[in-house]
């Protein structure tokens, strides 16, 4: 076992995990936040979307043990944040969800696509989920929250 | 009944009252159940394809943590599929039993304190077997001298059918006879969430319970009672959140009552979570049809019959309760699609291959069947030089043509096919696309329109489903309304809501019902202690079906109410009309929680002799048993680069109609999700399976899922026919969306290269596929 420590959600902790564990299976099984959803666990859906640093990451193909000294951000940090507030929002106006399980993933990925083109295209927008598998609402709920997401947080 | 209750919800586009607690990542997954003590299991499976197993050594593994179907408690053979006799049974063992029929069957469960020592375990598990010659292609495999999968069946037909209306003996001289092939790949639902189960004994209720990523608790409960041999008293199935299911999770799997038998045999908890890789090649795969049809017709394109062969390949077991067979004998019935054809006569095969069992997956057959008629009525157009719009006007059914029985005996209810065609012609703006395609593109890709006119049964009810011969009949729903005495009520319903927006939409129609605010009601699924028993949400039924039991159960219980505030106003309940959260009477009013408050804890204060309480149970099965007819028209413009074969989409237009809408927002989320799926099949999606019967989609980098570049944003025009027999007007709709996108893309790029005549008759229509087409047409090498 290798003793990690990092900052999670804005608390510092230590957490010990096999070399072998996932930041996934870390958040997941280690500290018990189910908020990070496993949909492939091969880097390939995007449900499991973290801030690692600020930089949004697939917590199933980053390892635990590389993580230590860093700074590591879930979707349980944000639920009192208030840029994620209207982003939901929208997300909920749009019917960007159904069954509720890329959500977690595409909120943490919407966020950072806010924060780097706060007028994005649509074309920008979808290029920038390309890694983030919806199986369920083919995508246009998700592109118009985010649009008019970022619409909102740019007049704020 | 009394119609004094207007609708104030229904037709509304009401947010979903489910996202809050998705949005805020506090939704809960069967993965995201923590118990005591539990313990992970990992699969060991077969690497062969098709074998014998000679020995199976445990690794030196500690003991307790290797189970074999040996270590098992008997478990009972779930005979599954049609109740024909001439249906082959092929009863998939939870863990394999002597054989395993294709690479991923599951073997034997390892038990470890999380899920990666589980599959060190696994790793260790040595499983010897005898290697026998794996039946892949389904066609070959009826061949004499093939392989046989089961060893007491004398060739791998599961079953052969012959689907016949009308006489097609009656058109052999038809002038023209089309003869064309075509095929549509296996792939899997895949829904973003794997399937997963937790069980364990609650010894408090003396219960087994299970949790398992399902659309039908009550239905698996059943199965497994009779798979365990314990009775369903001592069973509670429960689906909590559920990450979509698409008929992928509506079948009982040999892991789930693998599962339960393990949970049985150790003192605490175990979990399964399917990996992806497990997903891919041993959940519900579906597809996989061969059509060879011949299309009789006039000189001036009207169809008059189909004939020819569907062959299914079914995998290697049966799958409970269905079975393949029901994939087969829709494809067939399916085949005349929207259209005329009053004759047809197809040999139809469900054949048994060393591969996955096939399952339902969004549309059930129809993307097949729909994908053959409209490829052949566009050959057709193009043989006789006719244009395909105007093909498909002249052997459309026409609206005072219905309700219409055709060719495969599906009767149409309502609704008008012209004018969906007409208006999606016209949406698509065909002039313009006709002229951007006449001008050419600077870069040399080609661009293509495509059309697709379909159906979509559903509500259909006992006697549908008797025709099928299936083992459950899913022939009603049944739900409770409970009011508490504050006038809160809850629903209480045994279909399972995975994203479908039902516990808004439920909760919108018991909120016109009762006069409340869908605020004031909690619409609780999926878990089999909480309601009546009901068969859970597939073939597009839950708005039909549990749609019309909660209005029926809301009628009883508003009449209840009724009664009581006529009662306390001193009048009579036919002057009692329930709004906005009271009842009213012709000299006054009285708020609901206070007649609730007397029913449930001031019996005093009711009529005399009535019975205290508030809560209504009532099934509903909708009267036409052959179901309600959603339809709609696909069009759709695409660029395809000739020598690439990279295909995009430039325009994607949905003409639809489901008759009355409950939540117009959610109908369309449904609409959109379903045609990108749809989208998915027709180019990205496959299973092919390599000639050792190794399947070669593994991961989610060799199985292509759309994402969002790849998905363009849709059009969708609305059209409202209502239907006639169900509560509300409603049809269901879940699947269309599915069903024509392989169509209509594969006629587009049809119409992008009609010059040279390449031909698109295979999904998924990958670079390779098309870019092969175009250079057979060209008569390169
Ligand atoms: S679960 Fe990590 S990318 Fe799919
Ligand atoms: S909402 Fe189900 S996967 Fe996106």
């Amino acid at each position: 076992m290798i003793d990690v420590t990092l900052t999670l959600n804005g608390t510092p902790r230590t957490v010990s995990v096999e070399p072998r564990e996932t930041l996934s299976d870390l958040v997941r099984n280690r500290c018990d936040m189910t908020g990070t959803h496993v949909g492939c666990d091969h880097g390939a859906c995007g449900a499991c979307t973290v801030h690692l640093d600020g930089m949004p990451v697939r917590s199933c193909i980053v390892l635990a043990a590389t993580c230590d000294g860093r700074e590591v951000r879930t979707i349980e940090a944000t639920r009192k944040d208030e840029t994620f507030g209207v982003i939901r929002r929208h997300f909920h106006e749009k019917h960007a969800l159904q069954c509720g399980f890329c959500t977690l993933g595409m909120l943490m990925m919407a966020a950072d696509i806010i924060a780097r083109h706060p007028t994005p295209s649509e074309d920008q927008i979808r290029n920038a989920l390309s890694g983030q598998v919806c199986r369920c609402t083919g995508y246009m709920g998700i592109v118009a929250a985010i649009a008019s997401a970022a619409e909102e947080l740019r007049g704020a | 009944m009394h119609s004094e209750t207007a609708d104030r919800w229904i037709g509304k586009p009401l947010l979903r009252k489910e996202d809050a607690r998705h949005l805020l990542g506090a939704s809960q997954f069967v993965a995201d159940l923590r118990l005591p003590h539990m313990q992970d299991v990992a699969f060991v499976r077969s690497a062969s394809a098709h074998g014998r197993i000679l020995s199976i050594d445990a690794g030196g593994a500690e003991p307790g943590t290797v189970w074999t179907l040996a270590d098992l408690p008997t478990i009972h053979p779930l005979f599954a599929g049609p109740e024909l006799g001439t249906f082959r049974n092929a009863v998939y063992p939870p863990l394999a039993d002597g054989k395993v029929l294709f690479a991923g069957q599951p073997v034997a469960m390892c038990l470890g304190a999380n899920r990666a020592l589980a599959e060190d375990v696994a790793s260790a598990v040595w499983v010897d077997v005898e290697e026998l010659p794996p039946v892949i292609d389904a066609v070959n495999a009826l061949a004499k001298g093939a392989a046989r999968l089961h060893d007491d069946w004398p060739d791998n037909g599961f079953i052969h059918s012959v689907i016949t209306g009308g006489d097609i003996a009656s058109v052999a001289d038809a002038p023209v006879r089309m003869r064309r092939r075509f095929k549509m790949n296996r792939q899997a639902a895949n829904p973003l969430e794997t399937r997963g189960v937790v069980a364990y004994r609650d010894h408090r209720t003396d219960e087994l319970v299970v949790y398992t990523s399902t659309q039908g608790p009550h239905v698996m409960r059943h199965g497994l009672s009779i798979a365990l041999g314990i009775p369903e008293h001592r069973l509670r199935v429960v689906a909590v959140d559920v990450g979509g299911g698409f008929g992928g999770k509506n079948r009982l799997m040999p892991e789930e009552i693998a599962m339960a038998a393990l949970a049985l045999s150790v003192d605490h908890p175990v979990r399964w979570i399917e990996d992806r890789n497990e997903h891919l090649i041993a959940s519900v795969h579906a597809r996989e049809h061969h059509y060879d049809l011949t299309v009789l017709a006039e000189r001036d394109g009207t169809i008059l019959g189909i004939e020819g062969s569907i062959h299914v390949d079914a995998g290697a077991y049966a799958l409970w309760p269905s079975g393949p067979f029901m994939e087969t004998s829709m494809a067939a019935r399916n085949l005349p699609g929207s259209y005329r054809i009053q004759h047809l006569n197809i040999d139809t095969h469900t054949v048994a291959t060393n591969k996955a069992p096939l399952g339902p997956y969004r549309g059930v057959a129809r993307p097949g069947a729909c994908f053959a008629i409209e490829r052949l009525v566009d050959e057709l157009a193009h043989e006789l030089g006719i244009d395909p719009v105007e093909i498909r006007h002249r052997n459309l059914v026409g609206p005072t043509e219905m309700p219409y029985r055709t060719g495969g005996g599906l009767r149409l209810d309502n609704g008008d096919y012209p004018t969906a065609l007409d208006k999606a012609v016209a949406m698509i703006d065909l002039p313009a696309v006709r002229a951007r395609q006449a001008a050419g593109e600077p870069d040399g890709t080609r661009i293509g329109v495509g059309f697709a006119c379909y159906t979509e049964q559903s509500g259909h009810g006992t006697v549908e489903w008797v025709k099928r011969k299936s083992r459950v009949v899913p022939g009603y729903e049944t739900a409770t309304i409970r009011m508490m005495p504050d006038g809160s009520a809850q629903v209480l319903v045994a279909i399972q809501s995975h994203g479908q927006g039902l516990e808004t939409s439920l909760a919108q129609i018991a909120a016109d019902g009762l006069g409340l605010t869908p605020a004031q009601i909690v619409v609780r699924h999926g878990d089999t202690s909480i309601s009546p028993f009901g068969f859970g949400t597939f073939a597009s039924r839950s708005i039909v079906f549990c749609g019309g039991a909660v209005t029926k159960a809301a009628a009883a219980l508003a009449e209840k109410i009724r009664a009581v505030a006529a009662h306390l106003l001193q009048t009579t309940p036919d002057l009692i009309t329930l709004r906005d959260g009271a009842a009213h009477g012709p000299q006054g009013s009285i708020p609901i929680p206070e007649i609730a408050r007397a029913a449930n804890i001031r019996p005093e204060a009711l009529p005399e002799g009535m019975a205290p309480g508030l809560e209504a149970t009532a099934t509903y099965e909708p009267p036409e048993s052959g179901g309600v007819f959603s339809y709609g028209v696909h069009a759709v413009v695409v660029a395809a680069h000739p020598e690439t074969g990279v295909t995009r989409i430039l325009d994607y237009v949905v003409v639809e109609d489901c008759g009355n809408l409950i939540n117009p927002m959610i109908v369309d989320g449904q609409i959109i999700g379903g045609v990108a799926q749809g989208i998915g099949t027709a180019l990205y999606e496959e299973i092919p399976y390599d000639e050792t019967g190794q399947p070669i989609a593994t991961t989610w980098g060799d199985y292509l899922m759309p994402c969002a570049p790849e998905i363009p944003s849709f059009r969708i025009g609305h059209m409202v026919t209502p239907a006639t027999s169900t509560e509300h007007g409603v049809k269901g709709m879940g699947e269309g969306g599915a069903i024509a996108p392989p169509a209509a893309i594969a006629n587009a790029l049809t119409d992008a290269f009609r010059d040279i005549g390449a031909k698109f008759c295979e999904t998924p229509m990958t670079p390779r596929r098309v870019s092969d087409a175009v250079a057979l047409a060209r008569g390169e090498e």
